[in-house]
């Protein structure tokens, strides 16, 4: 053991600790990112032409605005909106600084991704609902959410392990994690053992994440 | 006479579809009164669906007023316009059930957020699944039942809202012919039972002919015939209109089989292929067998059919004469008042038939 991994075994509390960043910067820019992708995404579907609260100039808005964010290359987006983080955070290095521009790079992919699982929703549920009197919220949360919630838990798994990948990369600012352990410590001082422990790491964390999802995807389908 | 509950005046809706202007529905009025069973047939794209969708304002009209129940939809509200809506239940051809709650949960779904304890709500589901024949499948997913399963979870759905119409746009299209039956025979239970008004699209006259009482005939965005269906059904004025009747009794292509077997210049000068039809009381008495012995005719039957359309008898039968046909024709001619109508098949009518 001592003579496979002889870097990593004096690094467990390094490894620990960066694990744990990495589920922390995982976790909270999903959820802030989930909240706004989410927003944007049924934003989209409802304002599109044809939908329920169709308003063009509000729709060619949103649509130019998330395929520009979305254009951005993620590590051209990191030192883009320092300042943007400077003025929320108070600082541009750390992991919670990299939660900007994480929630930034990610959520408009995610919005994407919920707009096209909402567009599959049956027109022809949308339409029996309207035709019962429900008013648009209630068509938002009682029948896009509800019938297209498996796709949405689809899209969120590709979206979180996207995310986890993203971590690594914001790990070049200073954000901590297994990315920035894997490359300022395994590649730069050549402890290949290293990087291979947080690339197994954070493969164990993406095989996590996708098998949490296909159970969570098996119980709400009814098919 | 009481005011139609559904009165449609002078309806236009146009789409524009990238530069193309497309006049799905033409100047078109319609009402319809209150219990009535009323069917509108039409070929694909003759702007069935739009015309009702816009009886709950899902399709805004653009031109002509919409009044359902004396109230004009397009004065009101957002809010009090869907209100509105719940008095008009709607039923379509591919079910449009939510896969993601059980049937129970469907049929519920109208009354979330509606002011009514969760109790209720869940016993007066049951009820109507009860009225439907599923009460045994209120915990079920959709994907679990059949096709006509389905569209009666879809019906208790449209119910729950106590509408006083229900529209059904081509509800039995997608159900095989038994299943179809159970279906308007459905219908026509909660026609008379609940005196429920019910629009009904289609485009097979059979299904026009076994529960509606009024029809209209839909051509390019326009209503081209409509009236009582046993009037319709018994001399349709449009080409459209025969082509539909015709597909429901088959008399055309009886007369074309017999006019391949039996060719009209092979007959006696004595002889001639008629096509005879009964309304109402006529189908009862023994006409024929009279008109044989009054004027010393041979009837000889290739072809009879009797039906019944809106609760009236109709009956066609093609038969080749022999005798004296220079009394028996006037005769027969003379008896229309009574419900019988005869037409002489000369070489023209096939003619006719063929293109
Ligand atoms: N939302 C829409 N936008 C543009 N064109 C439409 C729209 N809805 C219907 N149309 C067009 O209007 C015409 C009438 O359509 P409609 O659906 O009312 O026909 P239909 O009689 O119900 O036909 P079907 O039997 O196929 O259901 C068609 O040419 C259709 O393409
Ligand atoms: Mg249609």
């Amino acid at each position: 053991m001592a003579a496979l991994l002889p870097n990593v075994l004096q690094m467990k509390s390094e490894f620990i600790q960066a694990t744990l960043a990495t589920l922390y910067m995982t976790a909270v820019s999903a959820i802030i990112a989930g909240v706004l992708g989410l927003g944007l995404g049924i934003l989209l579907v409802v304002t599109q032409p044809g939908g329920l609260l169709s308003d063009q100039p509000s729709y060619q808005l949103l649509d130019k605005a998330t395929n520009l964010l979305r254009s951005v290359p993620f590590i051209i987006l990191l030192a883009v909106i320092s300042p943007l983080t400077n003025y929320l955070i108070g600082t541009t290095v750390g992991t919670t600084a990299s939660l900007v521009p994480l929630v930034l790079g990610i959520f408009p992919f995610y919005a994407r991704q919920v707009q096209n699982a909402l567009l599959d929703v049956d027109q022809g549920i949308v339409e029996a609902a309207q035709s019962m009197g429900s008013s648009p919220l209630a068509i938002i949360f009682r029948v896009y959410l509800k019938e297209g919630l498996p796709d949405l838990i689809r899209v969120s798994i590709v979206t979180v392990i996207s995310l986890i990948g993203l971590t690594t990369m914001a790990g070049a600012i200073g954000a901590g994690g297994l990315g920035d352990i894997a490359i300022s410590i395994g590649y730069a001082r050549f402890e290949n053992d290293v990087t291979l422990v947080a690339m197994l790491i954070i493969l164990v964390l993406v095989f996590a994440v996708q098998l949490a999802g296909d159970w969570l995807v098996k119980r709400v389908t009814h098919d | 006479m009481a005011q139609p509950i559904i009165d449609l005046k002078d309806i236009t809706v146009t789409f524009h579809n990238d530069q193309q202007v497309l006049p799905a529905v033409q100047d078109v009025n319609l009402a319809i009164d209150s219990g009535d069973v009323y069917g509108i047939i039409g070929y694909s794209g003759a702007g069935k669906s739009t015309l009702v969708r816009v009886i709950n304002l899902l399709q805004a009209p653009t031109e002509g007023r919409v009044v359902v129940n004396d109230q004009a939809l397009q004065d009101l509200s957002p809010a009090k316009l869907r209100q509105a809506r719940r008095q008009v239940g709607m039923i379509f051809q591919h079910f449009n059930l939510m896969g993601s709650r059980t049937v129970l949960g469907n049929v519920i779904y109208p009354l979330l957020g509606q002011k009514i304890s969760k109790q209720e709500r869940q016993a007066k589901a049951l009820r109507l699944l009860k009225l439907v024949g599923l009460e045994a499948y209120a915990q079920a997913y959709p994907s679990k039942l059949s096709g006509g399963q389905k569209q009666r979870v879809a019906i208790a759905r449209a119910l729950i809202t106590d509408p006083k119409v229900l529209i059904s746009d081509e509800a039995t299209s997608a159900l095989d012919p038994k299943t179809t039956a159970s279906i308007l025979s459905l219908l026509q239970r909660l026609n008379q039972e609940l005196g429920l008004t019910i629009v009904l699209i289609t485009h097979e006259m059979q299904v026009i002919k076994s529960i509606c009482h009024h029809v209209a005939v839909m051509e390019d965005g326009q209503i081209i015939e409509r009236g009582p269906v046993a009037q319709v059904f018994t001399a349709p004025q449009e080409a459209l209109t025969l082509d539909f009747v015709e597909a429901a009794t088959n008399v055309r292509a009886a007369i074309k089989r017999i006019t391949r077997t039996i060719r009209l210049s092979e007959l006696a000068a004595n002889q001639e292929l008629i096509a005879f039809k009964f309304i109402g009381q006529a189908t009862k008495h023994g006409v024929i067998s009279q008109l044989s012995q009054e004027f010393k005719v041979d009837v000889n039957i290739l072809f009879a059919n009797i039906d019944q359309i809106d609760g009236q008898n109709v009956g066609d039968m093609i038969a080749v004469i022999t005798g004296d046909l220079a009394a028996f024709n006037p005769a027969v001619a003379k008896m229309a008042s009574e419900g019988v109508h005869a037409q002489v098949i000369d070489e023209q009518v096939v003619k006719g038939l063929s293109d």
